[in-house]
C-alpha cells in the first residue's frame, strides 16, 4: 500500500510517530561500520554497526526521540484539526478533525508518558567501576539502550494504534488498531518484570484484556454474519433498516460493548484495572487512565453513536448502559473511599469517571435528546477526555516523583508533601479538586457540561404541574436519575479527593529530604496544573470547546 | 467598561498583586528577593490605602452623579455594560455592580485591610502574610461586587484559600485543627449551595444577550432575579423549598448559625489577629449578603414560608451565643461567640419582613463590621503583650496600658449596644421592626441583649478596672518577670480609626443608612410584597 502525497501529508502526526520509530531501530546501532567494495581494498562508512558511537548509543536518546517524535505528532494533529477536510484513504480511514482531535489527545497524553519515563525507568549510567573492562561496559550499555529502546518503542505504537484507530471507518480496522495500542500496553504494564507485583500486573492484566478482546472480536464476527460489511456506513444502513432488534446485531453489539468496557474500565469488566494501575509504574497507570480510556470511549461512541444509534424502532442499548453507569460510578466512588494506595485510589476514581461519561453515552442512546442535546453530550464527553489528560495524568506524574524516590506505594506517603515541596503539593490538590469538580477548574466544566445534557435530555419530561419534588421526581424520565447520581457522586468523591489535600497539608512529613529533582517531570506537572486552571474559565476553555466542537461536527 | 471599571480594579488589582507579591519573591535570586521582601509590606498596605481611597472617592464623588437613594429595585450602579464573556458557551460572563446593599461591604472591606495589615505590621513572613491579606480583599470584593453567580461562587470558594492559609501558618496552638474543621466546614456548606445554584441555573430562560451558546442558560444573577420576580424561577414549589434549604445551609453556616456555627470559635481563636479581623468584619457577612441577594431575593415565597424557621434559628444563635459568652473565660472565644449572637440579630431583622427590620440588618452587618474587627484587634494586642487571652489572669489593664483598656471599653460598649455607638442603631431599629411583627415575643430577644451586657460589664470589671494594689494590679503568670507594656503604636493607629467609625457612625448613621432603608422599603415592596399576596390568596 502506498500512500500519495497529499495522503501522507495528512497523515502527518502518524508519519512522524512512524518517523520516531524508525529513528528509536535505526540510532542506536549507528557505528563505524566499513563495507569493503569487493575485489578491491577500498573500504567505506557504512555506519551500520561496529562499534556504536558513543553519542548515538548513549542510552538516554530513545527517551528523547519518543518524546520528542510524539510531542511532534501532538502539534501536528493540532494544526490538522481545522483543516482535515475527510479525504478517506485505502477505504478504512478518513481523516477528519474529529479523529485529529483525539489524536491530539492521545499523543498528548503518550507524550508526557515517555517525557515521564525517561526519569520513571531511567537509563542507568554505566561506569568504569560498574564493569570488569571496557567490553562489558559497552555490553551492559547496550543492553540498557535496548531496554530503553523497547520502552519507547512501545510507547510510540500505543500512540500510533490509538491515533489510526481514532480515524478509521471500518470496524475490522478499528479493531486491529485497538489491538496494536492494546497489545504494546499490555507490555507496557508489566515492563517492570524485576518485582513480583509488576509481573503479576502485567500477566493479570493482559489474560483478561485478551478475553475481553476476543469476546469483542467474536461480536464483530456476528455483526459481520448480521450486516455482511464492517464499513460503519453499511452498518449503520443495516442498523437504520431494522424493525426489530435482530438478536444477532443486538448480541454483536452487547459482546462489543462487553471489549470497549474493559478498555474504559466500566463494571463490572473494570476488576483488572486497580491490579493493573497499582502494580505498574506511575507513568503507565496515567496512561492507562487516560489515553487508554479515550481510546476505549472513541471505540464505544464509533458503535454506540456512530453506528448503533437507536432509532425510533429499535431503543435497546441505552437503559442497559443508564444502569452499567449507576453502578461504575457507585461502585468506584466507594471502592476508592477506602483504598489505601494512591494508585489505586486514582484507579477506582478512573472507574468513576468511565461511570459519568457513560451516563452521558446513555443519554445519548435514550432517543430524548434533540440534535443539539446530543452534540452538547457528545461535546461533554470529548472535552472530559481531553481535560482528564491534564488532571488526571498530572496526579499520576506527582506519584511518579514519590516513585523514584521509592515511596508513593500507601496513602500515607502523602503525608506533609505542602512542606516538602510546596508547588508539587499544591498541583496536586488542583489535580484532586480538578477530578472532584470543583469550579472554575475543568474538571468542573466538563461535568457541569454533562449534567447539562442529561438535564437538558430529561427535564421536559417531568410534569410541570407537579406540587412537590417528589412527585415530580417520579414524573421524570428515569434518566434524570442519571444527572443525580453524578450529583451525588461527586459528593461522595470529594472525601476521598480532599483526604489527599489533608494529608499534604496537615500531616508531618515521614522524612525531610526533599524530592527528586526530575526537572522535566516537574515542568510537566506545572503546565498541567496551570492548563487545568486555564481550561476551565476564560479565553482558553472557550478555545478548547470551540475545538470540540469542531471535532464532533465531523464525528 | 470591560475589566478596566472601577468595580473590576478594586477587585483585580489586589488580587493579582497579592499574588505577585506572594510568588515573586520566591523565584527572584536571594539579594533581590531579600530587598523584596522588606518591602512587601510598604507596598501592601500603599495598594490598599490607595484603593480604599479610590472606594471612598467613589462613594462621595460620585454623589452628583450616582444618587444612591434613586437606584431603584434590580438596578445597580457601575454596572458592567455590554457581556465580558468568561465562557460563553455555558453563559459565565463577567458582570459586576453594586447597589446600597453591597457598598457599605465593599467599603468596610477596602477599610479593613490596611488597618488589620497595620495592626500585624509586624506580622512573621509579612511578605507572605500580607500578600494574603492583599489576595484576600480581592476575593471578599469579589463575592460583593460580581452580578454572575459562577464568579460569585467562584470568589467565595477563593475567601477561603488566603483565610487557610492565614490560620494555618500564622495560627496559635491548634491551628491545624482550626483551619481543618473552618476548611471542611465552609467548603461542604458551599458545595451544597452550588448544587442548589445548579439547579436555579437549569431552569433560567434562554436570554439573546446572556445565554450560553450551548446550554442555553445562563448564570447571569439579575436576569435570574427578574425572571424569578416576573414568571417564578422554579415552577414546582417543592423543588423551590428545597434550593432555598440549600442556600439556606450554604449561608447559614458562612454567617454561622447555630447549629453549624462551631468551626467560628475554633477558627477565631486560633486565627492570626488580622485573620480574625477580617473572619469577623467581613466573611461572616457573605453568608447574610449572599442569603439577602440569593434566596430572598429569587424565592420570597420560601423565605415567607419559612420565617418560623429563620425566627428560631436567629433566636437560637442570640440567646445560646450570649449564653455560652457568659461561661467563656477566654477573650477571643468570647468574641466569637458575641459574634454568633449577633448574627443572630441579623436573621431576626430578616425574619420581620419590614423595611425596618431589613435596614436594621443591613446597618447590623456594617456596624458588627466595624465594631467585631476593633474587638479582634484589642484581643490580638493583649495576646500580644500580655501572652495570654485568659480573661481572669488579669487585673487592672487600665493602670498598665491605657490605650488598650481605652480601646477595650469602647469596643465593648459598642458591642453592647450603647446609645450614640454603631451598634445600637442597629439593634434598635431590629427590636422595633420585630415589635412591628411579632409583638410582645420582642421581650425575648430584647432581654437577651441583657446577658450581652452583662458578660461584658463583668469582664470589664475583672481586666480592666478591678485591681487588689491600684499600682500593681494583678499580671498574668505568662508575663513572666517582663513590664507590662501599653500597644504599639501601629496597634493603637488602626484601634483608633476603628474606634473613631464606631463613633461616628453612632452618630451621624444616615451616612448608610438612608441609602440602607430605600433599599430595603423597594426590596420589599419589588420583591415581597407581591409574594405576601400570593400566599395570602392560596392559604
Amino acid at each position: 500500500m502506498i500512500l500519495s502525497s497529499s495522503e501522507a501529508a495528512a497523515m502527518a502526526p502518524e508519519m512522524a510517530i512512524m518517523a520516531g520509530i524508525l529513528f528509536a531501530i535505526l540510532v542506536p546501532n549507528l557505528g563505524d561500520a566499513k563495507a569493503r567494495i569487493p575485489l578491491t581494498s577500498f573500504k567505506f562508512p557504512i555506519l551500520w554497526g561496529g562499534t556504536r558511537f558513543e553519542i548515538t548509543s548513549d542510552p538516554r536518546a530513545p527517551g528523547i526521540i519518543s518524546t520528542v517524535s510524539l510531542a511532534v505528532a501532538c502539534i501536528l494533529s493540532l494544526y490538522a484539526i481545522e483543516s482535515s477536510d475527510g479525504k478517506t484513504i485505502s477505504g478504512v480511514m478518513e481523516i477528519t478533525g474529529f479523529g485529529r482531535f483525539m489524536s491530539m489527545v492521545f499523543t498528548a497524553a503518550l507524550a508526557i508518558t515517555a517525557a515521564a519515563s525517561i526519569y520513571r525507568i531511567p537509563s542507568t549510567k554505566i561506569t568504569v567501576d560498574d564493569a570488569k573492562d571496557a567490553d562489558e561496559r559497552t555490553t551492559l550499555s547496550l543492553m540498557d539502550n535496548r531496554r530503553q529502546v523497547d520502552l519507547h518503542i512501545l510507547l510510540m505504537m500505543v500512540a500510533l494504534g490509538m491515533s489510526l484507530m481514532a480515524l478509521s471507518t471500518n470496524l475490522f480496522f478499528l479493531i486491529v488498531c485497538l489491538e496494536l495500542a492494546s497489545m504494546a500496553s499490555y507490555v507496557l504494564v508489566g515492563f517492570h518484570k524485576e518485582s513480583r507485583i509488576g509481573g503479576e500486573a502485567g500477566v493479570k492484566y493482559f489474560i483478561v484484556g485478551s478475553i475481553a478482546s476476543a469476546t469483542g472480536i467474536y461480536g464483530m464476527s456476528l455483526l459481520y454474519l448480521w450486516a455482511g460489511s464492517l464499513d460503519f456506513a453499511g452498518l449503520s444502513a443495516s442498523w437504520a433498516a431494522m424493525d426489530t432488534l435482530d438478536p444477532l446485531a443486538g448480541i454483536g453489539v452487547g459482546l462489543m460493548l462487553v471489549a470497549f468496557g474493559f478498555k474504559v474500565s466500566a463494571a463490572p469488566f473494570h476488576l483488572a484495572a486497580p491490579d493493573a494501575y497499582s502494580g505498574t509504574n506511575a507513568p503507565i497507570a496515567g496512561m492507562l487512565a487516560t489515553a487508554s480510556k479515550a481510546m476505549g470511549f472513541v471505540a464505544m461512541m464509533r458503535v454506540l453513536v456512530g453506528f448503533a444509534a437507536p432509532n425510533e424502532a429499535v431503543t435497546a442499548w441505552a437503559p442497559a448502559l443508564g444502569v452499567l453507569a449507576i453502578i461504575t460510578m457507585t461502585w468506584g466512588n466507594l471502592a476508592a473511599l477506602s483504598s489505601e494506595n494512591p494508585k489505586r485510589m486514582l484507579a477506582y476514581s478512573s472507574v468513576a469517571h468511565a461511570g459519568y461519561m457513560l451516563a452521558a453515552l446513555a443519554a445519548l442512546g435514550s432517543g430524548l435528546a434533540d440534535s443539539n442535546t446530543q452534540d452538547l453530550l457528545q461535546m461533554a464527553i470529548v472535552f472530559h477526555l481531553s481535560v482528564l489528560v491534564l488532571f488526571k495524568m498530572g496526579a499520576f506524574l506527582v506519584l511518579t516523583l514519590l516513585e523514584i524516590e521509592g515511596t508513593g506505594k500507601s496513602i500515607s506517603d502523602m503525608n506533609g508533601l505542602a512542606r516538602r515541596d510546596p508547588i508539587v503539593a499544591s498541583s496536586m490538590f488542583v489535580f484532586m479538586l480538578s477530578l472532584a469538580g470543583i469550579p472554575p477548574l475543568s474538571g468542573f466544566l466538563s461535568k457541569f457540561l454533562m449534567i447539562n445534557g442529561l438535564v437538558t435530555t430529561t427535564t421536559d419530561t417531568g410534569a410541570a404541574t407537579a406540587a412537590n419534588a417528589m412527585s415530580w421526581l417520579q414524573s421524570v424520565d428515569p434518566y434524570f436519575l442519571l444527572a443525580l447520581a453524578i450529583v451525588l457522586n461527586s459528593a461522595l468523591s470529594l472525601f476521598y479527593y480532599l483526604r489527599i489535600g489533608l494529608l499534604m497539608f496537615f500531616e508531618e512529613p515521614v522524612t525531610d529530604s526533599p524530592l527528586p529533582k526530575a526537572p522535566l517531570l516537574r515542568v510537566a506537572i506545572l503546565v498541567s496544573m496551570v492548563l487545568t486552571v486555564l481550561f476551565g474559565l476564560g479565553p482558553a476553555s472557550e478555545w478548547l470547546l470551540s475545538l470540540v466542537e469542531t471535532a464532533i461536527s465531523t464525528f | 467598561m470591560s475589566f478596566t471599571g472601577p468595580l473590576s480594579i478594586i477587585t483585580l488589582v489586589p488580587l493579582l498583586s497579592g499574588l505577585i507579591l506572594l510568588v515573586l519573591p520566591n523565584v527572584l535570586p536571594s539579594d533581590i528577593s531579600m530587598r523584596m521582601k522588606a518591602s512587601v509590606r510598604n507596598v501592601a498596605i500603599g495598594l490598599s490605602s490607595a484603593i480604599f481611597l479610590l472606594t471612598t472617592l467613589i462613594f462621595v464623588g460620585t454623589i452628583g452623579q450616582i444618587d444612591w437613594l434613586s437606584i431603584g429595585m434590580g438596578d445597580y450602579v457601575l454596572e458592567t455594560e455590554d457581556p465580558v464573556w468568561l465562557i460563553e458557551s455555558i453563559g459565565v460572563t463577567w458582570h459586576l455592580g453594586t447597589d446600597a446593599l453591597s457598598f457599605p461591604m465593599i467599603w468596610l472591606t477596602t477599610l479593613l485591610i490596611p488597618i488589620s495589615m497595620l495592626v500585624q505590621w509586624d506580622a512573621e513572613d509579612g511578605h507572605s502574610f500580607h500578600s494574603l491579606l492583599l489576595i484576600m480583599e480581592g476575593a471578599l470584593i469579589g463575592v460583593f461586587v460580581s452580578l454572575d453567580l459562577f464568579v460569585f461562587y467562584i470568589f467565595w470558594e477563593l475567601t477561603l484559600v488566603p483565610m487557610f492559609f492565614l490560620i494555618m501558618i500564622w495560627g496559635g496552638e491548634d491551628r491545624k485543627y482550626a483551619s481543618m474543621k473552618f476548611f471542611i466546614y465552609t467548603f461542604t456548606a458551599s458545595v451544597l449551595m452550588l448544587v442548589g445554584i445548579l439547579v436555579m441555573y437549569f431552569n433560567t430562560v434562554a436570554d439573546p444577550n446572556y445565554a450560553g451558546t450551548l446550554t442555553g442558560h445562563h448564570f447571569n444573577l439579575v436576569l435570574m432575579t427578574e425572571q424569578s420576580r416576573v414568571d417564578g424561577l422554579i415552577n414546582s414549589e417543592g423543588l423551590r423549598h428545597f434550593v432555598w434549604l440549600l442556600l439556606l445551609i450554604g449561608f447559614a453556616t458562612k454567617m454561622p448559625s447555630v447549629p453549624v456555627h462551631t468551626w467560628l470559635p475554633d477558627a477565631h481563636v486560633q486565627a492570626p489577629t488580622a485573620g480574625s479581623m477580617l473572619l469577623a468584619g467581613v466573611m461572616l457577612k457573605m453568608g447574610a449578603y449572599g442569603f439577602l441577594r440569593i434566596a430572598v431575593a429569587m424565592f420570597p415565597e420560601s423565605t415567607l414560608t419559612f420565617v418560623p424557621l429563620l425566627v428560631f434559628l436567629g433566636m437560637a444563635s442570640l440567646v445560646y451565643g450570649a449564653v455560652v459568652c457568659l461561661g467563656q473565660t477566654n477573650l477571643k472565644r468570647m468574641v466569637a461567640y458575641s459574634s454568633v449572637s449577633h448574627m443572630g440579630l441579623i436573621f431576626l431583622g430578616i425574619a420581620t419582613m419590614q423595611p425596618l427590620g431589613f435596614a436594621g440588618a443591613l446597618f447590623m452587618m456594617f456596624a458588627h463590621g466595624i465594631i467585631s474587627p476593633l474587638l479582634f484587634a484589642v484581643a490580638g494586642s493583649f495576646k500580644h503583650h500580655y501572652h495570654t487571652l485568659e480573661i481572669g489572669s488579669m487585673r487592672g489593664i487600665a493602670h498598665h496600658s491605657p490605650f488598650l483598656a481605652g480601646h477595650m471599653m469602647l469596643g465593648w460598649m459598642g458591642s453592647l449596644g450603647l446609645p450614640l455607638l454603631a451598634g445600637f442603631v442597629a439593634e434598635v431599629a431590629i427590636m422595633i421592626a420585630f415589635w412591628m411583627t411579632f409583638g410582645w415575643w420582642v421581650l425575648l430577644p430584647a432581654l437577651t441583649l441583657i446577658f450581652t451586657a452583662l458578660y461584658y460589664l463583668t469582664s470589664m470589671q475583672k481586666m480592666i478596672f478591678e485591681s487588689d494594689d491600684p499600682h500593681i494590679g494583678k499580671l498574668p503568670d505568662t508575663m513572666h518577670d517582663e513590664e507590662p507594656r501599653d500597644v504599639t503604636w501601629h496597634e493603637n493607629a488602626g484601634m483608633f480609626v476603628l474606634g473613631v467609625l464606631t463613633i461616628l457612625f453612632g452618630i451621624l448613621p444616615f451616612i448608610f443608612w438612608d441609602m440602607m432603608s430605600v433599599w430595603s422599603t423597594e426590596f420589599i415592596q419589588t420583591y415581597l410584597v407581591h409574594a405576601m399576596n400570593m400566599l395570602e390568596a392560596s392559604p
